[in-house]
């Protein structure tokens, strides 16, 4: 028995004193070159830095289960809305300042800075856009008048085996642009942070936004069962004319050989711009790992600097968090349109209560789009069910 | 021979579980890991033991009833009483330790950074990087430093580490050369033992080794380090403005402190967290910190687990919420269990009955088709049913099979009752596979000669059906019956698969759906609706579900008399 016992410490404190290493968890288009620059920062820090593949829907929700038991990750790869709640939870790290944080656009650090503190270093901007193929259109609309009456030709031409625009008509990420450009907003912005008492998704702009979505439905220009996966596919096969998607779809169009362009979506009223919603993406650092100190000195030494943002640019080409990499890159008509639209865009909030929005918006779009309430209705109650549950 | 090797496998059991248990302590899982050694324990007992003979073939189910039934279950009770959530992920303990002890709970004095040049022994040519003298220069004078010893441990982790700065005349060090000036001096030697210059931020040769000092020894020996001035100051690695590793002075921001309250007339002392700044205390509210700024408001610090009663309980009754809708989805979710259950079978029994017949001709070829639907995963044919036969433009049915027939569209997702149709539809064409099965077992048990009573008594075919064949087939079946019924009640992965709960109830503050059964209910208010997660809310709920289907499982037993058939 007391050899065992022996055989059995000895198995333990092994497993104790595991060697340092920095595990990365991140989604499938960072993996490859995240391992090139991991051999780098091992050559030069003769540290192992592990590179590992998890499914971008769920690196949050693992990070929040392995995380507070001191493991998971030490650093993450994933998007500025989580720093609210990975922070509520004690699970982020703040990063410190650093010397080139002066070459970051200031919306991107203000997407991942919460409570006054950086807590994410971020490396790409992604708003959506229209996506357009060249085939049926020629000319990208400029304003929502133009985009009906393009659609309705389309659809009129093709009798419905070309759709002339698709979008998720019931996705709320999808409708913001139209909500937001006439002038609502989800929590007010206020000079000290979000105020999340001051909701404005049921105030006189966003209700128009809602009737020009609902008129788009009753014009039958958009149909109320299209998904995301519906357009995507649609698109691919040649099959939608204009959609409205963001960046991370592009590789596929060009893969499908769909020669399509990207343009502003169009303005609501001549100079009125539709506003989507801003997302970051961004590397953060798990607050309860061992290895916090060269986890920064990995983003910020090593992933911050200019070479090696661009070099990320080129394995996921998205819109680069950095000023002088989008100089670097500014030759892409794609990346150039969609920076244009991040640009009147809305950064996503980033506060846990932003949980609730979600939910309540998709489903009072969906009782719109399907005529069971009116756009005033449907907002108003959305906007209670927000309030009910931020108290 | 053989009883040496039993051995041997019963030893390597034990080293097995000895060795899962060591694990689960020294995580912190006290409880599995106590689990664990009982039933190692167990396990020699009813093997060694002549007494535990009959015992010795229940140990594996133990096992596994302990791992995955019981364990399970104490921690949803568990978690029921508590706020675990967002916002409350670590232990209190663990929480006053993070305020206590982590780095960024901690603030600087002056922004002044001190000069210091890193020296390490070296064995022949490789630097040993556990073996390190750190030379600082405060104020004019020189003092050195050895490598931090650990103060404050919790379990393997080090919360805190101190290493004391000696003036370098006190010490037993020499420096070659002697000089007040840091970038001068090369080699310090203490008896034979010698170390080299190392790491210096300002020294353009040896600022090369700034990713060795970083990763050798500042992540292994200086991140949780304070090094203390005689004076008392204490001095810490810290990454500063421009992104350089430099010391500080700092100060701890929070401290433990004893306080006298008040509490029913009596004197206690209490524990509380000190804002060293402030000297205030933090506050303390359903089970978060909260300090107070300058301006006066609270500010959330790090919220812990905290016991909360029967709060989650009562929050289902009170809480008008969740109870609002409550009886709503109670209601349809009982009768999309008896109808999904219903219709099931009466789509399966009849198969079985034409199967039953020993006339039919190539009968094994209908029942693998037939049983196909119940080989497919369910989540592929959730998915082939949504997107390809529901889908309200581009799916079979809705493109093709109503528009032949000159019917109008059904709006499978948005309109509540062909939504309910829709799931229902889904479910049976899943289930209806076992449903056959079990019949054509139950039938295959039916005496013939009863049969041949029957017609000799002149009755027909639909008569011996409900004189003979359902009465007995029902006796067999109908425990496994209410199963069924049970397992529907909670078949979240239907629900959620075809319409996620949906289309939404007008009007409701909740994330209801006309579709929405109590499960994908609760689903959605522990984790979609809220700031994130809430384990506690879903754990009580959780409890709450298990005595509603046991207890209408237990009605159905009584009901359908099968206590007493069973028992006879």
């Amino acid at each position: 028995m007391r050899k065992l016992l022996i055989v059995v410490m000895v198995l333990t404190t092994l497993l104790i004193f595991a060697q340092t290493k920095l595990t990365i968890w991140c989604s499938e288009k960072q993996v490859d070159i995240l391992q090139r620059l991991a051999e780098e920062f091992k050559a030069k820090y003769g540290v192992t830095v592990e590179v590992q593949y998890v499914n971008f829907s769920d690196i949050k929700p693992k990070f929040l289960t392995a995380a507070p038991e001191g493991q998971g990750a030490d650093i993450i790869v994933g998007a500025h809305d989580w720093v609210g709640e990975l922070v509520a939870n004690g699970l982020l790290e703040p990063i410190p300042n650093f010397a080139e944080l002066t070459q970051f656009f200031s919306s991107g650090l203000n997407a991942f800075s919460y409570g006054g503190r950086l807590y994410g270093l971020p490396y790409a901007l992604e708003a959506i856009a229209l996506i357009y193929n060249k085939d049926y259109v020629p000319e990208p609309p400029k304003t929502v008048e133009d985009m009906i009456k393009i659609a309705k030709e389309i659809d009129a031409e093709f009798a419905g085996e070309v759709r002339g625009l698709i979008f998720p008509v019931t996705t709320f990420y999808f409708v913001v642009p139209f909500i937001f450009g006439h002038g609502g907003y989800v929590f007010k912005d206020t000079p000290a942070g979000l105020d999340v008492r001051d909701i404005g998704l049921a105030n006189e702009g966003a209700i128009k936004g809602a009737k020009l979505l609902k008129r788009l439905v009753d014009e039958k220009v958009v149909d109320p069962a299209d998904n995301y996966q519906i357009m995507d596919s649609m698109f691919k096969e040649g099959k939608a004319a204009m959609i409205i998607n963001g960046p991370w779809a592009i590789k596929d169009y060009k893969d499908a050989g769909i020669d399509y362009g990207v343009a502003l979506i169009p303005e609501l009223e001549p100079g009125l711009v539709a506003r989507p919603f801003v997302g970051v993406q961004g590397f953060m650092v798990n607050a309860k790992s061992t290895n916090k100190l060269l986890a920064i000195e990995f983003l910020t030494n090593f992933i911050a600097k200019r070479d090696t943002m661009y070099r990320l640019y080129l394995a996921d080409p998205r819109l680069p968090a950095r000023k002088d990499v989008l100089e670097l890159v500014k030759d892409n008509p794609d990346v150039v349109a969609f920076t244009l639209s991040a640009g009147n865009g809305i950064p996503m909030p980033n506060v846990p209560q932003m949980g609730f929005v979600w939910g309540a918006m998709d489903d009072a779009l969906n009782l719109i789009v399907n005529g069971k309430a009116t756009p005033e209705e449907a907002l108003k109650n959305a906007v209670e069910r927000i309030k009910a549950q931020i108290q | 021979m053989k009883k040496l090797l039993s051995f041997f496998f019963v030893g390597l059991l034990n080293v097995f579980f000895f060795w899962i248990a060591f694990f689960l302590f020294n995580n912190a899982y006290h409880v599995l890991g106590a689990l664990f050694l009982v039933l190692v324990f167990l396990i020699d007992f009813f093997i060694f033991n002549p007494k535990g003979y009959p015992y010795r073939y229940v140990a594996p189910a133990l096992v596994l009833l302990t791992v995955f039934v019981i364990y399970p279950i104490y921690f949803t009770v568990k978690t029921a009483f508590t706020n675990y959530g967002t916002g409350h992920y670590m232990s209190k303990e663990e929480a006053i330790e993070r305020l206590l002890y982590d780095p960024v709970y901690t603030y600087t004095i002056e922004d002044k950074t001190v000069q210091y040049k890193v020296f390490v022994a070296y064995d022949g040519l490789t630097p040993i990087h556990d073996d390190f003298l750190i030379l600082f220069k405060i104020e004019g004078t020189l003092f050195i430093a050895e490598k931090p010893i650990p103060v404050k441990k919790k379990g393997k982790d080090v919360l805190l580490s101190e290493a004391q700065l000696v003036p370098i005349e006190s010490s037993s060090y020499q420096l070659v050369p002697w000089s007040e000036e840091l970038t001068e001096i090369r080699m310090i030697t203490s008896g034979e033992k010698t170390y080299r210059a190392f790491y210096s931020p300002r020294e353009e040769f040896l600022k090369l080794n700034a990713p060795l000092f970083k990763s050798r020894i500042a992540q292994f020996y200086l991140q949780r380090s304070d090094f203390v001035h005689p004076s008392g100051n204490k001095y810490a690695l810290r990454i500063d403005r421009t992104g350089e590793w430099n010391f500080l002075r700092i100060e701890r921001l929070y401290r433990l402190d004893l306080v006298q309250t008040l509490e029913n007339d009596k004197p206690r002392t209490k524990l509380v967290v000190v804002n060293n700044r402030t000297n205030k205390p933090l506050i303390e509210r359903e089970g978060s910190f909260y300090d107070v700024n300058e301006k006066n408001e609270e500010v959330y610090l790090i919220g812990y687990i905290d016991f909360v009663g029967w709060k989650n309980f009562l929050r289902i009754l009170r809480d008008p919420r969740i109870s609002g809708p409550f009886f709503k989805i109670f209601a349809w979710t009982f009768f999309w269990a008896l109808f999904s259950v219903v219709f099931s079978l009466a789509v399966g029994l009849p198969f079985a009955l034409v199967l039953n017949d020993p006339k039919l001709k190539g009968r094994n070829i209908y029942r693998t088709l037939l049983i196909i639907p119940w080989a497919i995963p369910v989540f592929i044919s959730a998915l082939v049913w949504r997107n390809g036969l529901l889908n309200e433009s581009y799916g079979v049915i809705n493109k093709f099979l109503l528009p032949a027939l000159k019917l109008p569209a059904i709006r499978w997702m948005n309109d509540p009752f062909w939504a309910r149709v829709g799931v229902l539809l889904v479910n049976v064409w899943l289930t209806y596979p076992y449903m056959m099965t079990i019949s054509l077992g139950a039938l295959q048990g039916i005496p013939y000669e009863l049969y041949e009573a029957a017609m000799i008594d002149g009755a027909g075919k639909f008569r011996r059906f409900t004189g003979i064949t359902f009465p007995l087939l029902m006796t067999v079946i109908a425990p496994l019956l209410v199963s069924s019924f049970a397992f529907s009640f909670n078949n979240f992965t239907i629900i959620y698969l075809i319409t996620a709960g949906g289309p939404p109830i007008p009007g409701s503050t909740t994330p209801t759906g006309y579709t929405d059964i109590l499960i994908s209910y609760v689903y959605k208010l522990a984790f979609q609706a809220g700031t994130g997660q809430d384990f506690g809310l879903a754990a009580a709920i959780s409890i709450l579900i298990f005595f509603l289907v046991g207890g209408i499982s237990y009605i159905n037993f009584r009901f359908s008399g099968v206590f007493e058939e069973v028992g006879r």
